[in-house]
């Protein structure tokens, strides 16, 4: 059974398929960059939701759910959006490039790393919507 | 508004011309204005290059007041490219300079004995000899404006040699390297012996409700630094589109005959921020700064770096992935006085008939035209300014260039415009912006293409389509097509990611206005039946509607391969959605009275 998005499980299964998809492992073999997803609360999250994925040259290193505040205190992006617009990128109703475009997805970092890997940002999502369906 | 300066050339007569209040509230300003006070003056038997041709020099009520993006002006006229309406939409200080020196613009006809240049001062015009100036290029002429005038701090407005020598997509450029650049304006200031126009002044500029109005731009400057298109496009110019572009195959390459640049990491936004970059330009009051500065390694000198259209123009298009040489074509094209697309579209089309045994190597004048052979491209733009052996031919515009050649069908323009670096084989909204667009194939009227990547507007019901939909987004273009003539006419730039409510709030104040959003977007449609309707009077019906051959045969590579726009499907649903008459293309008597231009449709049709 798949786990229930948001939870560490879910984001243990994520990492899983980051680690066993080819496509993303092609698409994204130049990246070399860890983030933060910052989910604010909204609808049915009641508490700000905090994800850190560590995603190098097409692998995922490295998952902590509720990291500590310092515990990665430098990464190359931080992204930030409310729980409602990220189950919409999660489930196909959002448009993950409309979600940056028109800042629903807020974006920390370098804008040019960004654009130059626009596939693997687009793979990231393809992946992460395979995960599961059940949402919170 | 302040009083709109006349100037007629040949006699040295000048007028202060009011702005009925009725115009005032129903076109605000910019192209719109501008359209309704040359509607009349803009006749079929005009020729754009004679004396009697006005060249109209005008700012929006937003313009210079520190709002997001509005240190823009319009410069509009008769196009001697397309032979329709002439808009061309131009940053940097000047705009906002003419206001305070008293006037909101400059209506110039006529032609003067030998060359001039206008020097407005707080009030106050004198027209002064260029003979001087004439054969100069815009950064020198500019200098030497200032220090004639004494005042550093005045804005100069300049054609470059490409103007003088009538190049039909010669430009208008001020400040550093801000241009007027499409439909060959600069011809027309060439044509009136015009060189140059200094401004200089101190006044207050006008705004109805100051106090809110500056409650407003700060919070809309303040969202404006936050939003994440504005950070894509103050840390790698526009330019920084180039990489998403490329892989959706909309970025053409080849001559709009390949969807792939393998060497798109080599001339990017990106690339520019990562090794050349030393520092960004703004327009006047921009929270932006898309404008790039330059600096290779071997060279002291700062350079404008290239903006997306330029870089895509002398790179993809041309197969050159050098980008040094792209950086320095655009900066040819600029001291020139060219607009770098249609330069560089033209140029492309010379290379693809030379490939197709077209054009041969001795009517080229002993030149090999290989793509991506960036000295051969470099000699092309200097003979096209000079109009000397094959640039003569260039520097009348692809239309004309293939017609020479007996293969018109092979150029990809628009009613004599060249279509700009947007393909709509990957972003399809833009096949009915480039056919439907008020001065031929442009990509500014209305910039569909940052919607097929994604930019939806939900609040004026604009939803993202699939980028390769069809029929089912011709209202939506329409839509979006009315809500950036807004732009042009308050004069915005359109790369501020402001919120239509924002913005009606914002012409509110600045107007004494109370409208809805809806009323804006009301206006909006009018202004665009407006300029269409001048293009009626033209001679424009639906079958200039049209898109080139090469935009509608699918692409074997790259991310857009296999797809083409259907536009007969796409343009009756686009007529539809826009009250036109699909026989002659001109909007229905009942459009244009629900618009508000009884007038007009009494002019169309008849009493």
């Amino acid at each position: 059974m798949a786990a229930v998005f948001p939870s560490a499980e879910w984001l243990k299964e994520l990492e899983a398929k980051l680690n066993s998809d080819e496509r993303y492992a092609e698409i994204a073999k130049n990246w070399e960059g860890d983030l933060f997803f910052f989910i604010e609360p909204e609808g049915n999250l009641k508490e700000r939701l905090t994800f850190y994925l560590d995603l190098w040259h097409g692998k995922c290193r490295k998952v902590e759910y509720q990291p500590a505040p310092d515990a990665h205190p430098n990464p190359a992006f931080t992204l930030t959006a409310t729980y409602n617009n990220i189950t919409a990128i999660l489930s196909g109703r959002l448009n993950p490039m409309t979600a940056m475009m028109t800042s629903k997805l807020k974006v920390k970092g370098s804008m040019g790393y960004m654009m130059r890997n626009v596939p693997t940002v687009l793979d990231f999502v393809r992946v992460a919507q395979a995960v599961t369906t059940d949402i919170l | 508004m302040q009083p709109i300066l006349k100037i007629n050339l040949t006699s040295g007569e000048t007028e202060e011309y009011l702005i009925p209040k009725q115009w005032e509230k129903d076109f605000l300003g910019g192209a719109s204005l501008a359209a309704r006070m040359l509607y009349e003056t803009l006749t079929a038997d005009l020729d754009p290059l004679f004396p009697a041709a006005p060249l109209l020099f005008l700012t929006g009520p937003l313009t210079g007041t520190f709002g997001p993006t509005t240190g823009r002006f319009v410069v509009c006229g008769k196009s001697p490219a397309t032979g329709l309406w002439a808009e061309s939409n131009i940053g940097g200080f000047w705009g906002p300079e003419l206001r305070k020196a008293g006037y909101d613009g400059l209506w110039i006809t006529g032609k003067a004995a030998g060359p001039v240049y206008l020097w407005v001062e707080g009030g106050r015009l004198e027209i002064r000899p260029a003979a001087h100036l004439w054969g100069m290029e815009t950064y020198a002429a500019q200098e030497k404006v200032k220090e004639e005038v004494g005042k550093s701090s005045a804005r100069v407005c300049v054609i470059g040699p490409a103007g003088e020598k009538g190049v039909l997509f010669a430009s208008i450029m001020c400040d550093h390297g801000r241009m007027a650049g499409r439909t060959g304006l600069g011809a027309v200031m060439g044509a009136k012996n015009l060189k140059a126009i200094a401004v200089r002044g101190e006044n207050e500029i006008p705004v109805f409700d100051l106090e809110r109005y500056k409650t407003l731009r700060s919070e809309a400057n303040r969202k404006l630094k936050e939003d994440n298109e504005a950070k894509v496009l103050r840390e790698l110019g526009t330019a920084g589109a180039a990489n998403y572009a490329e892989y959706l195959g909309a970025m053409p390459a080849r001559y709009y005959t390949s969807g792939s640049f393998p060497a798109v990491d080599e001339v990017s936004g990106a690339k520019v921020m990562e090794s050349i970059l030393v520092g960004r330009s703004a327009c006047q009051g921009c929270v932006i700064a898309c404008g790039r500065v330059v600096q290779f390694p071997s060279d002291l000198a700062k350079r404008k770096g290239p903006e997306y259209e330029t870089m895509v123009g002398f790179g993809a298009n041309l197969l050159n992935g050098d980008l040094a040489s792209v950086v320095e074509l655009g900066e040819m094209c600029d001291r020139y006085g060219m607009d770098t697309i249609s330069a560089s579209n033209t140029i492309g089309l010379a290379f693809h008939l030379y490939e197709k045994g077209i054009l041969t190597k001795e009517q080229s004048g002993g030149l090999e035209l290989q793509w991506g052979d960036a000295a051969v491209i470099r000699q092309l733009v200097q003979m096209t300014a000079s109009r000397e052996g094959l640039g003569d031919l260039l520097a009348l515009g692809s239309k004309r260039f293939g017609a020479h050649f007996n293969a018109e069908e092979e150029a990809v323009q628009v009613n004599g415009l060249e279509v700009a670096y947007h393909d709509p084989r990957g972003v399809s909204g833009m096949a009915l912006s480039y056919a439907t667009s008020p001065r031929g194939a442009c990509h500014n009227q209305s910039d569909y293409f940052f919607v097929d990547w994604g930019h939806s507007h939900e609040e004026i019901g604009i939803q993202f389509i699939e980028r390769q939909a069809q029929a089912e987004k011709a209202a939506n273009v329409a839509r979006h097509q009315d809500w950036r003539t807004v732009f042009n006419a308050i004069v915005m730039c359109i790369f501020a990611n402001v919120e239509p409510q924002m913005q009606v709030n914002l012409i509110n104040a600045a107007c004494g206005l109370d409208w809805s959003v809806e009323d804006m977007l009301t206006f909006g449609e009018r202004s665009w039946n407006l300029k269409r309707a001048i293009n009626n009077r033209l001679g424009l019906t639906s079958q200039n509607d049209i898109l080139p051959k090469a935009l509608l045969t699918p692409l074997t590579d790259g991310g857009s391969a296999g797809f083409a726009p259907d536009l007969t499907a796409m343009l009756s649903a686009y007529y539809q959605a826009r009250g036109w008459d699909p026989v002659s293309g001109k909007p229905t008597r009942e459009k244009l009275i629900q618009v508000g231009l009884e007038d007009v449709a009494a002019d169309l049709w008849g009493k």
